[in-house]
């Protein structure tokens, strides 16, 4: 018996020598991934426990489940995690459709160099930074002298301080995120229906079909499996609602519709040092994350297409 | 009869061209136009840019306020920090990845489908903000132009990118090397690496994207401002009003040639050029990378 474990061991340890070299390229990435991924992972413990920085980890008692049921009870929490999911659900509305309605129509354009020059432009937004974004809008939707502003005088209106507007943050947020994400968005889609048969497309003209019912009844169709595995991966980002973006635009005048869970982990943990209490918001976030991309990638393979794995 | 299918136009198809091609054009406009704007503002004498509106040209041309702009110190050593830590993040990113990636694309290797799985499910969960924020003080790297490069410069999507490609490769060129008594790493970085020249151009354009682009961890890692990345400087200038930008070492004239506006305009342009200048050429690379993440092994 004990033999046998022996041969099993040796067995294996043979075999990991003779991958030796293998294993000394896969150390540093395997070591960082330990360091930054895995050892910050056990750092979610702090959510059950009184964390006091200057006592350090090992002396910071347990506490259980009290810093959730302070979290809950507490007024602020349910707005932030409604201000998440209604900020989530409207980027997810506007958003998911936006880059496959776009990728439908470059799909159709003719001249192909227009549509090279097309796609280099539009994915353009994507590839600049949050902060020059932000800039940017808040240059633009300035009450003084913004041009947004100018435009919507110029037609009659009056000047909307939409950064400060409980109403209209939202929508910017929103409106901005699309306008960030719809071009690079297009990438996968467009790929996906280069794919399809053009001999589908001739049929369906012969019988008379419009552009619209070609779209509708051939193209989308053919790139469901794509948009159910970007459906997916969306469902599983829902509840971040674009932290860097919301930082960077919001102010404590919109908290009520715009302070969402990471940016109020972000005030209370870093700025506050409440780390116990931000933490449990994290974790709580974390968790119900992961369970909606499991149950999303369940779902996916229940109607017959292939989930993520 | 093919023929005739193909150059047949109907009416209705011309008018849903049409269509389609302002739509093109109207998304290309906003796409552009913002940074245009911009661009024509900051170089503009400011006395006539305070009168606002659309900005096709400029109005006066003015360079007075990337004179101010490149001057200042902090944006110096912003730019500086950003070059610095996109370099070496992008450069290191790049190798460790590919080595990791090698490795985990030999099946035979004990431990392949352990290895893998940790790595696809840091994809899933992570510890979050606060434990990654003790894990630099930790390791002493607080305040230091390390917690700048280290977090992110490796990431599950990037690997699982690269070993697609890894384990497309052709086995022969491998083999032959092998029985030539090549050690691995040997075939590794004379064969395999120089085949692969595509990928790690794609990943490297990834992580320098990143890198450039990242201002969060200068705020969370990062106390002294002559540290910071480029981003957090410009996240600064933005957000202050001009009497607290003199505080941040920028002088501003007493003529009307500039004004804070322009300023934040002109270090937008400055903070963003690097990318508007390299991307177009290389956006191939970018889509590609994409392509090959999304169809995942």
């Amino acid at each position: 018996m004990v033999n046998k474990m022996v041969d099993k061991y040796l067995a294996a340890w043979t075999n990991v020598l003779k991958h030796k070299y293998l294993y000394i390229l896969l150390l540093p990435g395997l070591l960082y991934f330990i360091i930054f991924k895995y050892i910050p992972m056990w750092g979610v413990s702090i959510a059950f426990k009184d964390f006091n920085m200057f006592r350090g980890y090992m002396e910071s008692p347990w506490v259980g489940l009290d810093n959730f049921t302070n979290l809950f009870q507490g007024m602020d929490f349910g707005q932030k995690f409604l201000n998440t999911l209604v900020i989530s659900l409207l980027k997810l509305l506007f958003g998911f459709p936006a880059p496959i309605i776009l990728a439908l129509f470059i799909n159709e354009l003719r001249n192909l160099k227009f549509k090279k020059i097309t796609q280099t432009i539009i994915y353009l937004p994507h590839f600049v930074s949050w902060v020059v974004l932000a800039g940017i809008i808040t240059l633009f939707v300035n009450p003084g002298d913004g041009i947004i502003n100018h435009l919507i005088v110029f037609f009659g209106g009056k000047p909307v301080d939409f950064l400060n507007s409980t109403t209209w943050f939202v929508p910017v947020l929103v409106l901005s995120d699309v306008y960030k994400g719809i071009g690079w968005g297009t990438v996968v889609y467009l790929a996906a229906m280069s794919g399809v048969d053009p001999h589908l497309y001739e049929a369906a003209k012969m019988d008379g079909a419009t552009k619209m019912q070609q779209m509708w009844k051939i193209t989308i169709p053919s790139i469901q499996g794509v948009i159910v595995i970007m459906g997916i991966l969306s469902l599983g980002g829902i509840l971040n609602a674009g932290f860097e973006q919301i930082l960077l635009l919001y102010n404590p005048i919109v908290y009520p519709v715009a302070d969402v869970i990471d940016t109020y982990v972000y005030r209370k943990g870093i700025i506050d040092a409440n780390y116990s209490l931000a933490q449990a918001a994290d974790l709580f976030k974390s968790v119900i994350a992961l369970v909606l991309i499991i149950l999303a990638n369940k779902l996916a393979k229940k109607f017959g297409d292939d989930g993520i794995w | 009869m093919k023929q005739a299918m193909s150059t047949k136009e109907t009416m209705g198809e011309r008018v849903f061209n049409i269509i389609n091609v302002s739509i093109m054009l109207f998304m290309m406009f906003i796409m552009v136009y913002p940074f245009w704007h911009i661009v024509m503002f900051s170089l503009s004498d400011q006395k006539f840019a305070a009168t606002g509106g659309f900005f096709f040209w400029p109005r006066s041309l003015n360079w007075s306020t990337y004179e101010i702009v490149l001057a200042n110190k902090n944006i110096l050593s912003g730019f500086k920090i950003s070059v610095l830590v996109t370099v070496c993040g992008t450069l290191a990113g790049v190798l460790l990845t590919a080595m990791l990636a090698y490795a985990l694309s030999k099946k035979s290797i004990p431990g392949y489908t352990f290895f893998t799985l940790l790595i696809f499910f840091t994809m899933l969960f992570g510890g979050g903000m606060i434990p990654s924020f003790m894990l630099i003080h930790y390791l002493n790297l607080f305040n230091h132009v390390g917690a700048l490069i280290l977090p992110g410069m490796v990431s599950a999507w990037n690997f699982f990118i690269m070993r697609n490609f890894f384990t497309a490769l052709p086995e022969g060129l491998e083999e032959s090397a092998r029985i030539d008594g090549a050690s691995e790493l040997r075939i590794f970085w004379q064969i395999v690496l120089p085949l692969s020249k595509a990928v790690l151009a794609t990943i490297g354009l990834f992580l320098a994207v990143g890198y450039w682009n990242d201002f969060f961890s200068s705020v969370l890692y990062i106390v002294d401002k002559d540290k910071w990345s480029l981003q957090a400087v410009l996240r600064q200038l933005i957000g202050q009003t001009s009497s607290a930008m003199s505080q941040a070492g920028v002088d501003i004239q007493a003529d009307v040639q500039v004004t804070s506006q322009s300023i934040i305009m002109a270090s937008i342009i400055i903070t963003t050029l690097p990318i508007l200048c390299v991307y177009p050429f290389l956006q191939k690379y970018f889509v590609k990378g994409v392509l090959v993440g999304s169809v995942k092994g």
